[in-house]
This record gives structure tokens, C-alpha cells and sequence, in this order.
């Protein structure tokens, strides 16, 4: 088994490395496993290339499978010989019965969260001065129009969330309004769910178009509101 | 023959774990799919078209699915009495039943629930087919029971303010108050002549579907605390009739396991030979 030994642990070495370090070297992320099947194959293709170079090499990496294949002088790897030959139906089988049995899963939704807003609503900035009376005020507002789905503590939880999906935003989250502008808000609040384009499909968000109900000038003032409640501050560019 | 049974018990111990393995895969995938969907069960002899307590509905696997207050349009709602709805569903490859259970503390005159549908390839709003602004989304299809009329009205909307009564009306409904809680049932034909309202149901295919209920309780001026477009209501959520069992995914994978057998045992008589 000696020539195999090499491959093996190369094999091996390849999968700890792609599943366990690559994702903590900075700048990288989690593998999905379809990819690192994919690097596997390549690095096997790669192995096989290798030691089928000279034909000492080939006899040399071949020979060992062989002999565990006819099972000829393979003393106590017999058992797993019958083991890997009666497996091997078995996985393909599986296999066959997964990818052509019917799926009793629903369609999979592929939610965009935060889809581009339309050009009018990008880079608008907030006419009203910041002032504590306008961000008391805008408070008071979200009180009364936010703060049942988005909870008084702005963390998504209020009384009227519980049957929605998706849940109303945590505001305190710092994936929510803090990666967002105070222009990406006034958009969002002004048109609601009705708002979203396709990639905001299947359409379940429950949020009100407050541009039929509330003046400009107090949306912008509930995000002032929201910001401060949420300890959070508006994405910028600079 | 003595030397065989260590490694037979090997194998077996294998082979057990790859079927433990799949047990529990399998289970975990019925698990998940309970929460997000409302199967209706294929049934032979008789569905229970008009009785909630029917026995039958024991075969129906039920399904859970919390309300909230609608707020998306005025006149809004921001505490609603029922909480959650259950749902079973079964069918028989011509009509489909759903039975809708909740609790409600009194039986009131106007005590309601609907459900509703998406109609056709076109997505739409859960708030009434509400119309998209930067899409153009489709109808929805609604089943609107009253205890009062203690019949089903089939709606369609577009939108808040565009509902009514379609000119076919094609669903029943009955509803049965016990022990504070509701149990209405809705039967219709799985499909109908008029694709362009109603939905129509395919056996195997995902359909979205949402639920309203409205508590026809009376505030102390006697006035409705829930009516029109105050109500609870559901997110969409997914509906699917069974289709009949297709056992054709088993043959095609002993297919498979029998040539991958075969390959084997081709390529081992090779590499004897070649010996």
C-alpha cells in the first residue's frame, strides 16, 4: 500500500485544509461542499495525472487497487473489500433515488433583503436638522406608526410581528439600518411592500406605503428617531 | 463457512449505519417541511365534505401557522383575538377539502375566515394581491366563509377596495363551533372552468396560500372590533395536493445499483484475467 499512501494523505490534507483553514484565513469564507468536492476532484485528476507519468510510477500507484479490487493476497482487508464492493451499488443506488425522487421540500425563495432602490431614492440626504426636538418628535412618531411591528425597543419584536415573514427589521441589529443609508430608508418606509421590486419577491413584507398616510417631513423625522432609539448611526461614504 | 461471519457482522453493522444515517436524514426533512406547508392527503371513499369531526381528518397531517393584526393598509388593526390557525387539507383527485381550527372565546353572528390563493404564474402581494408598484403582480382568489351566511362566498381581488363576488361561485363551507373553538371546512373542485379567477390545483404542484380570521365580537359601544380589512392575517405560505404515489425513483435506482453491481463484477474478471 505504499504507493498510496502519499495520495491518501494528500487527499486528506487537501479536505482539512479547504474545510477547516481556508475559511479562517482573512478575506475568505465557509466552502460550500458542492465547491469543495469540485477542488477534490481536481486535486485527484491532478494525483492520478502525477503518478501515471512513467510507467514504473503507474505500475506502482495501480498495482495496490488492483490487488485490492481481486482481492489477491490481501490478507485482512478482505472484509473491507466485500464491505466497498457492496457499498458501492448501494451509494449509487441512493444517489440515483435522490436526484429523481420527488422533493417534498417547497420551492427554495432566494430573497434579495436589501434590493437597489430606484434612482430618485439614492443619495438623498435629510432635510430636517437634527436637532433633540426633531429627534423626540420623530420617536413619537415611530411610537405610534412603527413601534407595533418594530417593537418599542426597536429590536423587531413588537406585538403585531409575530405572524409576518420576513420578521419587521431589528433596528438595533447592525445588518439592518446601520449598512443602510438614511436616502435607502425614506425610500422603504415611502412605499413599503409594495415597494420591493422582483428580486424582493415572494412579497410578504407587511410594511405599510406610509407615503399615502404620513407627510414627508415626518418620515424623515421617525429616522432620525430610529436611528438614535437604535444606537445606530446611517451608512456614509466617506 | 467459519471465517465469513466476522465479516458478515462487519457488513451488517455497516449497512445498518447507512440506513440509520438515512432514517434520520428522512425524518429531518419531514420535520421541516411540517412548519412552511399544508399538504392535502390523497384519499380514496369519500372525503368529509361538511363535517369538521370527521374521523377521516386524522390522515391529514395538520399544519400551524401564526396571525398577526393586518397593518399593511388603512383601516388597519393592531391586536387581533386569534393568534394562530391550524390547518389539515385532503383530496380525493377531484375536490379538495381544508379544515381551518382555531380558538375563539365566544360565538359571535359575525365570526369569519377566509382563505386565499394565488391565481396563475403571476406572484402576488399576501395583503390582497395589493398591486406592486415597480411589477405587475397577479389576482388572488379568495374562499370568504360568515357564520352568519353560513355558506362560502368565492372572491377575487387586486388590491384593497377591488373585492367581489365572482359570478361563478364554485366552494362550500361550513362552519361548527364547540368547546371555544372554530372548525370550518372548505371543499371546492380541485380545478374549475375559470383559470383566470379561481385557482386551480394541480396534484404535486406548490401553490402559495394565506389565512384571515375575524373575531365578531362587539365593543361595549356595539360596534365590530374586527371587520372589513381589520383582521388577522397570515404571511403566504405554501400549499400542495399529493399527487398519487410514484414508485418509478425506486426502480430507477435499483437500475442503478444493479449496473453499478455489474461494473464491478466486469471490471474484477478484467483484472483477474489480465493477471
Amino acid at each position: 500500500m505504499g504507493a498510496l499512501g502519499k495520495p491518501i494523505i494528500l487527499m486528506v490534507g487537501m479536505y482539512l485544509f479547504l474545510k477547516f483553514v481556508l475559511p479562517y484565513i482573512p478575506g475568505s469564507a465557509p466552502l460550500p461542499s458542492s465547491l469543495i468536492f469540485l477542488y477534490l476532484l481536481l486535486t485527484a485528476s491532478g494525483i492520478v495525472i502525477y503518478e501515471t507519468l512513467s510507467g514504473e510510477s503507474k505500475d506502482a500507484f495501480w498495482e495496490p487497487m488492483q490487488r485490492f479490487l481481486t482481492g489477491e493476497k490481501i490478507g485482512g482487508l478482505q472484509a473491507l473489500r466485500y464491505g466497498v464492493l457492496i457499498l458501492f451499488p448501494l451509494l449509487v443506488g441512493w444517489q440515483t433515488y435522490g436526484s429523481t425522487a420527488t422533493s417534498d421540500l417547497p420551492p427554495t425563495e432566494s430573497r434579495t433583503i436589501h434590493p437597489a432602490p430606484p434612482g430618485e431614492y439614492t443619495g438623498l440626504s435629510n432635510p430636517v436638522p437634527k436637532t433633540p426636538e426633531n429627534i423626540m418628535q420623530g420617536k413619537g412618531f415611530y411610537a405610534a406608526f412603527c413601534s407595533p411591528c418594530h417593537g418599542g425597543n426597536f429590536d423587531g419584536k413588537g406585538p403585531a410581528a409575530r405572524g409576518f415573514i420576513p420578521a419587521p427589521a431589528n433596528f438595533a441589529d447592525p445588518t439592518t439600518i446601520a449598512m443602510l443609508q438614511e436616502s435607502y430608508l425614506f425610500w422603504r418606509i415611502k412605499k413599503g411592500g409594495v415597494g420591493l421590486p422582483i428580486e424582493g419577491a415572494p412579497w410578504k413584507s407587511a410594511m405599510p406605503r406610509w407615503e399615502v398616510e404620513l407627510p414627508d417631513e415626518w418620515i424623515w423625522k421617525i429616522i432620525m428617531g430610529e436611528y438614535d432609539g437604535a444606537h445606530q448611526s446611517p451608512r456614509t461614504w466617506e | 463457512m467459519k471465517p465469513a461471519s466476522p465479516m458478515m457482522k462487519q457488513i451488517l453493522s455497516c449497512g445498518s449505519a447507512v440506513i440509520a444515517s438515512l432514517i434520520i436524514g428522512g425524518a429531518s426533512l419531514t420535520f421541516a417541511q411540517e412548519s412552511v406547508s399544508v399538504r392535502a392527503t390523497l384519499v380514496t371513499g369519500g372525503l368529509p365534505l361538511d363535517d369538521p369531526n370527521a374521523a377521516a381528518w386524522s390522515s391529514a397531517p395538520p399544519a400551524s401557522f401564526p396571525m398577526s393584526p393586518q397593518v399593511h393598509w388603512p383601516n388597519r388593526i393592531q391586536e387581533v383575538t386569534v393568534k394562530d390557525v391550524g390547518v389539515r387539507a385532503l383530496h380525493d383527485g377531484k375536490q379538495v377539502v381544508f379544515l381551518l381550527e382555531y380558538a375563539d372565546p365566544t360565538q359571535d353572528q359575525d365570526d369569519g375566515a377566509a382563505l386565499e390563493f394565488m391565481v396563475g404564474d403571476k406572484k402576488a402581494h399576501f395583503a390582497h394581491g395589493q398591486p406592486m408598484l415597480q411589477v405587475e403582480g397577479g389576482p388572488v382568489n379568495i374562499w370568504f366563509w360568515k357564520n352568519k351566511a353560513g355558506k362560502a362566498v368565492d372572491m377575487s381581488a387586486k388590491g384593497f377596495g377591488t373585492l367581489k363576488p365572482q359570478s361563478h361561485q364554485d366552494v362550500n363551507a361550513k362552519g361548527v363551533y364547540s368547546n371555544g373553538t372554530w372548525k370550518v371546512v372548505f371543499s371546492r373542485n380541485l380545478s374549475t372552468d375559470h383559470p383566470e379567477e379561481d385557482v386551480q390545483i394541480t396534484p404535486g404542484e406548490f401553490i402559495s396560500i394565506a389565512f384571515a380570521v375575524w373575531d365578531g365580537r362587539k365593543d361595549a359601544a356595539g360596534e365590530l372590533v374586527e371587520k372589513g380589512s381589520q383582521k388577522a392575517v397570515s404571511s403566504w405560505w405554501y400549499f400542495r395536493a399529493d399527487a398519487p404515489p410514484d414508485y418509478s425513483s425506486y426502480m430507477y435506482a435499483a437500475i442503478a445499483a444493479a449496473l453499478a453491481l455489474g461494473f464491478q463484477f466486469v471490471l474484477i474478471r478484467k483484472l483477474k484475467k489480465g493477471q
